[in-house]
């Protein structure tokens, strides 16, 4: 029996509606004359606590709230990627055939075309026993994603009959039957799942790969690994956005999920323009073909971007459990901390640190534990990972705020944006000296065997500049530079130079936006050797203005941008080049 | 929430700017309210939160001189509207859009609900449209586009009112000029800052393409929660109805984040950051999110709010939350301020989001993002020379250090200041960026690509 | 005489130094006069130029200015004869209204308005207010509405009824006044459409 109440306060996205009693914690609601979507956060008696994913704007006490008896679900099937969803799971697209160019309500759609028809190839027969999770079929959703039609999680299992043969069908479409213990279920393309429940897995593995995102800093200095946690804070103006667009664009993964949560509208339309056209650098097929939109912009109901959070990770976690690797990047957290903020201020909770819920670490937590690297249920084997990556948007850019606070605790990659390094034009402007990846020691042993053994050691060697540097610094802005002896002035060059050469990163020329590998580690050691050699020169009596003066460095320090992934012949003429102008200054030297 | 009209008596309390009503049996949430005084005279409000009988009522026209006895609230049945058409143009309204020029009510084509609704993400066009200011800091390192939001961060005192006016005036030449219009909202400033704004558009002809909303300083505080709303509505009418490119200007935006603390502390809200309340974010971005591009329709909605930085803290919440709304900021400096430099623009703090969609070939040259960059560095160099010059001495600085110096006085004298009535072109603006970076010597021009140093280097 | 023969040809040679001095510095002066004034020239011109150009610009300020301004204030005239012609309109229909038949239609709109009001006031428990014209209609009506009275206290109105209620909480003014104040921008609308204004 669904609950049939009325409305007997509104105030903004909260309301509260009596005659509740047969309502559920987190059952989804039908609000108001003009059919809002809601959903039950609070019950007390009789009366329910609703938050309201569209605006309420008009909504009466009197009018009635109706139950729908099902939690906030999302429906997994062929047809989501690509897609520009809201808060909670509606098309984007479809809404605007409903509405126009400005976003309507009380609209209701399904989140994929339930008529495309999508060619099944079954992989069981009749006869066959299943079990939740197993994979009864695939159908190829885009030219890169083979979809692998399951048995959902809370399914039974049993007895497969009925399977329909290789045809094309649509999402409505039975497709299989099972039978276990007299009662039969029907199974379609599609089933619904919970927003709020992670999906279950069989096994969960450390992370051991890393994503590699194209993005120097954060690939050779601070990784991330396939089914790891990272977070990135700043202020506004440090490029937290472009650099989130970049790791979306460029991961080696299968499916990025992006979700715009209280964020600005241009930056999803940006996204919608930009990947269709952009090519995957791995399949030269359209980014869009991988990826999904969750958008739930800053001026959109409040209730939806806390929602949304939710239906981006469960969506993440589906094509997980096809043995796919997930990337999900969520801007901002901060955003979805402030709506819980709202609804527990309008709930009237005892708020803790600026107003926040109490229970806002233990959501965080909750929601960074749906990463991992993980074996799916059921068979055949699939082995698959989410990745979370959630911005945070620090007020003032002060990371002793709250939320910068809880998730630094529930993380293991931090890459923390600096002001003042965005100020100065030093794209990413991810600070080298606050930073840091718990992953490295885990994934070095993908690049000794993938790369080359001596990746971490060069990595630990540079960042070792970039720290002495630092602290050298100090002495330069008290003394000026010239109270430093020539080896420590050299450190100071070599450290200018990883920053201009390997750190920054230009996300809009055409070569440098995505930087492979190999060209990242060629990169790394031409600037270790040439830190090497200078240490060396130094010690053989070269002069530091030789050094300086030296012609490769302009080319080192451009070749991000000129020297293209396929062109490696050009590093090595690089290396050469500087081996022989070291020859001719400690030559010189010698001769004299 | 057709049926309203009624008008109720019991009024339960009246505290700060709001007006609670009991014994409410027809009222809904965000309805229009007009509140009758015991002598007859007519405010507005609406509602904040109904139920159980009661009626959170928030006036904008302020409570005082409201009395519990006499005082009637009446519910319109309607939310906020404001009447539209054509004629809007070359009018003057108050800050609730009641005309305040003498003239009568526009004979409106459509009454439009004046919180909007949100732009479909999916239906934006993504904005690319170099408008060139003829500004020279703008168009050269901060590049506005058709369709952004990019505000001007203030200091008291400071000359942002010259700026986005001389913004208004000189974006206006470029294109085809019917097509211009400019809607500009103050919100608690004084009249003099207004009619200055007012006579500048004036005088540059463009007071017929104009709307004006003033809510000045000695108007109601809380009007102007609704004076940007009324302004933006009008301006996408404008915009997504008739066609036109609309330039809007909302100053000050630190006056309209003061009303909404006020309304929030006589709710007893648990406050945010410095008694703003926790909802600052999500209600500023109502207003800026209200600019854009939209699929299939002509016209765009430009916007550039001006915000005071209170005590030039950038990290104060208004600033700092609404730089997480907009898209870039142009940050006025106090240090330039003083040397009398105009426009005083820290470019360093400053910065477009859309301007990499809106320059390069095609649009304003090939070079312009690379060039740009390079000056961004180098005067960000020239800053960190200047202060060890500071302390050590310009003894102690390297050749090259002293050449950076060089630059940063050439960027300064030569590049960002302007008159106010000097309208540069695009050609201009990055002839005089080449000129700062020439002061360098080539190889230390690492953001741009060797053809453009080729093609552009000014040699001595 | 020699002596002052010599004293003047001192004196002469004196003279003669001065009046060379005087002349060179006079021809100096007037060297540098010319001088002053060639390089003055082209500064001059320059500063007429932009006398003539700040003047030009001025005056195409002042044109632009001119013609906006003076488009602005033919259209805010034409609008202020607009409004005239509307109030004038908008006159006579109330006139009309005020004067009409109290027949058998005006009979079922006071029904009408009666059960509107108190539908939304969701009670009968009312008093009704309404003016002289109509009490007797009014009056007749109310027996339909149980508890409704009607105030003896008449009230300045077109026509139509205030209803109240009875504990003074709630009220709802349904007079043809407060109807049309109502619909008055639409009414203006349909007005103006009439005179071939607005869209």
């Amino acid at each position: 029996m669904a609950a049939q109440g009325r409305i007997v306060w509104v105030s903004g996205p909260a309301v509260k509606a009596d005659g509740m009693s047969a309502a559920k914690m987190y059952e989804t609601v039908v609000v108001g004359n003009s059919k809002l979507v809601g959903e039950v956060i609070r019950l007390t008696g009789d009366v329910a606590f609703i938050q309201v994913y569209e605006s309420t704007s008009g909504l009466k006490p009197g009018e009635p709230v109706v139950g729908t008896g099902n939690p906030l679900s999302v429906l997994l099937g062929p047809g989501i990627i690509g897609q520009l969803y809201d808060g909670i799971q509606r098309p984007l697209r479809e809404l605007s055939k409903a509405s126009g160019s400005f976003i309507g309500r009380g609209i209701t759609t399904t989140p994929v075309d339930m008529t495309k028809k999508y060619h099944f190839v079954p992989t069981v027969k009749n006869g066959d026993v299943v079990h939740p999770g197993n994979v009864i079929g695939t159908v190829q959703e885009t030219d890169l994603i083979e979809h692998s039609i399951m048995v959902p999680p809370d399914h039974p299992g049993g007895v497969v009959s009925n399977i329909v043969s290789e045809g094309d069908y649509d999402l409505e479409t039975e497709i299989a039957k099972t039978e276990k213990d007299g009662k039969s279920i029907t199974l379609k393309m599609y089933h619904k799942w919970p927003v709020r429940k992670p999906r279950p897995y069989k096994d969960r593995y450390d992370p051991t790969v890393p994503l590699l995102t194209g993005q120097r800093v954060i690939d050779t200095f601070f990784p991330i690994a396939k089914g790891g946690t990272g977070s990135i804070p700043g202020a506004f103006g440090t490029g937290k956005t472009v650099t989130l667009h970049q790791i979306a664009k460029w991961a080696d993964s299968q499916v990025v999920v992006y979700i715009g949560c209280g964020e600005r509208g241009n930056e999803m339309t940006e996204v919608l323009v930009e990947f269709p056209h952009l090519k995957d650098p791995r399949s030269g097929k359209p980014l869009m073909d991988r990826t999904v939109l969750v958008a739930n912009t800053s001026n959109m109901p409040v209730a939806a971007r806390e929602a949304s959070i939710y239906t981006g990770v469960t969506i993440a976690e589906y094509y997980r459990d096809m043995g796919k690797d997930v990337v999900l990047v969520a801007d901002s957290t901060s955003r979805w901390a402030e709506a819980l903020r709202e609804m527990s201020g309008r709930l009237e909770e005892m708020p803790a640190e600026e107003g926040y819920p109490s229970y806002l670490a233990s959501r965080l937590a909750e929601f960074y534990e749906r990463a991992g690297r993980v074996r799916a249920m059921g068979s055949p084997d699939r082995d698959g990972s989410v990745t979370l990556v959630g911005a945070v948007s620090p007020s003032g850019g002060d990371f002793t705020e709250p939320v910068t606070t809880h998730t630094m605790r529930f993380i293991k990659t931090f890459w923390a944006l600096d002001a003042k390094l965005a100020y100065s034009r030093h794209y990413p402007s991810i600070n080298w000296m606050n930073s840091y990846s718990g992953y490295l020691a885990d994934i070095s042993k993908w690049w000794g065997e993938n790369i080359n053994g001596d990746w971490l050691s060069l990595r630990s060697e540079a960042y070792g500049v970039l720290q002495r540097e630092d602290t050298l610094k100090e002495i330069v802005r008290l003394l000026g530079p010239e109270a430093l002896p020539d080896e420590e002035k050299l450190i100071l060059e070599v450290a200018r130079m990883i920053k201009i050469g390997l750190l920054q990163q230009n996300s809009f020329d055409d070569v440098d936006t995505y930087c492979s590998p190999e060209k990242q580690y060629k990169l790394l050691k031409l600037l270790v050797d040439f830190y090497r050699k200078g240490q060396q020169a130094l010690k053989e009596g070269a002069e530091l203005s030789d050094i300086r003066a030296m012609g490769v460095i302009g080319s080192m320090l451009k070749a991000r941008m000129e020297v293209k992934d396929d062109e490696m012949a050009k590093l090595e003429q690089l290396d050469k080049d500087m081996q022989e102008q070291f020859k001719a200054i400690t030559g010189v030297k010698v001769s004299n | 929430m057709t049926e309203g009209g009624v008008q109720y008596s019991k009024i339960a309390e009246i505290k700060g700017p709001l007006v609670i009503v009991d014994d409410v049996e027809n009222a809904a949430f965000d309805e229009l309210v007009e509140i009758e005084t015991r002598e007859g005279e007519r405010r507005l409000g609406k509602v904040l939160e109904v139920g159980n009988g009661k009626a959170i009522v928030q006036v904008f026209e302020g409570t005082t001189g409201l009395s519990i006895s006499g005082t009637n609230a009446k519910f319109v049945g309607k939310v906020m509207e404001m009447p539209v058409s054509k004629e809007v143009l070359g009018r003057v309204f108050d800050g609730l859009g009641r005309p305040k020029d003498g003239l009568p009510d526009p004979i409106a084509d459509k009454f439009i609900d004046i919180n909007g609704e949100p732009m479909n993400p999916e239906q934006r066009e993504y904005p690319k449209d170099f408008i060139q200011t003829g500004v020279s800091v703008i168009d050269g390192m901060i590049t506005l586009v058709r369709g952004q939001k990019l505000p001007i961060f203030s200091g008291s005192g400071m000359s942002h009112n010259l700026l986005a006016a001389q913004i208004a005036r000189q974006a206006s030449v470029v294109g085809t000029q019917d097509d211009f219009a400019v809607v500009f909202a103050a919100i608690g400033v004084q009249y003099s800052e207004a009619e200055y704004f007012r006579r500048s558009l004036e005088e540059s002809g463009a007071l017929k393409r104009s709307v004006l909303f003033l809510n000045l300083a000695d108007d109601p505080a809380i009007e102007r929660i609704i004076t940007p709303r009324v302004a933006l509505t009008v301006a996408e009418y404008l915009a997504f109805d008739l066609g036109m490119h609309v330039l809007v200007i909302l100053t000050d935006m630190t006056n309209y984040a003061e009303a909404l603390r006020e309304i929030s502390a006589a709710r007893e809200e648990v406050p945010g950051r410095k008694g703003y309340p926790g909802y600052l974010y999500t209600d500023l971005s109502t207003i800026y999110e209200r600019a854009g591009k939209l699929n299939g329709k002509k016209g765009s909605v430009t916007q550039v709010p001006i915000l005071s930085m209170p005590s030039d803290d950038i990290t104060h919440p208004i600033p700092d939350l609404t730089g997480y709304i907009t898209e870039g900021q142009i940050v006025l400096g106090r240090d330039l301020f003083r040397q009398g430099v105009y426009p005083p623009v820290n470019i360093l703090m400053s910065l477009s989001r859309l301007m990499k969609d809106g320059i390069g070939e095609g649009s304003t040259r090939a070079d312009h993002g690379e060039i740009s960059n390079q000056n961004y560095d180098a005067y960000s160099r020239a800053q960190e020379v200047r202060a060890l010059a500071g302390i050590v001495g310009k003894a102690g600085l390297t050749e090259i250090d002293l050449k950076y110096m060089d630059v940063g006085d050439v960027f300064e004298k030569e590049f960002l200041s302007q008159a106010t009535d000097e309208n540069r072109t695009i050609d201009e603006t990055l002839s005089i960026l080449w000129k700062v970076v020439s002061k360098l010597p080539k190889n230390e021009l690492t953001k741009v690509k060797d053809k453009f140093v080729e093609q552009y280097y000014q040699e001595k | 005489m020699e002596s002052s023969s010599a004293l003047e040809t001192t004196i002469d040679k004196i003279l003669d130094q001065t009046q060379k001095n005087i002349l060179s510095s006079i021809n100096l002066a007037l060297t540098d006069a010319q001088k002053t004034l060639d390089n003055a020239i082209p500064r001059l011109e320059q500063e007429y130029d932009k006398i003539i150009s700040d003047g030009k610009k001025e005056a195409d300020k002042i044109q632009k200015q001119i013609v906006g301004s003076s488009d602005l204030e033919a259209r805010n005239k034409h609008l202020l004869a607009l409004e005239k012609a509307v109030e004038n309109v908008f006159t006579k229909a109330l006139e009309q209204i005020a004067n009409a038949q109290r027949n058998g239609d005006y009979a079922n709109l006071i029904k009408s308005l009666l059960e509107k009001s108190t539908n939304i006031l969701g009670t009968t428990q009312v008093i009704v207010y309404t003016n002289s014209k109509d009490k007797d209609l009014v009056k007749s009506t109310l027996s339909q509405f149980s508890g409704a009275e009607l105030s003896a206290e008449t009230i300045d109105c077109l026509g139509g009824v205030i209803v109240k209620s009875k504990d003074g909480a709630m009220t709802f003014d349904n007079t043809i006044d407060a109807r049309i104040e109502r619909l008055k921008p639409l009414i203006r609308k349909e007005i103006a459409s009439k005179f071939g204004v607005g869209n």
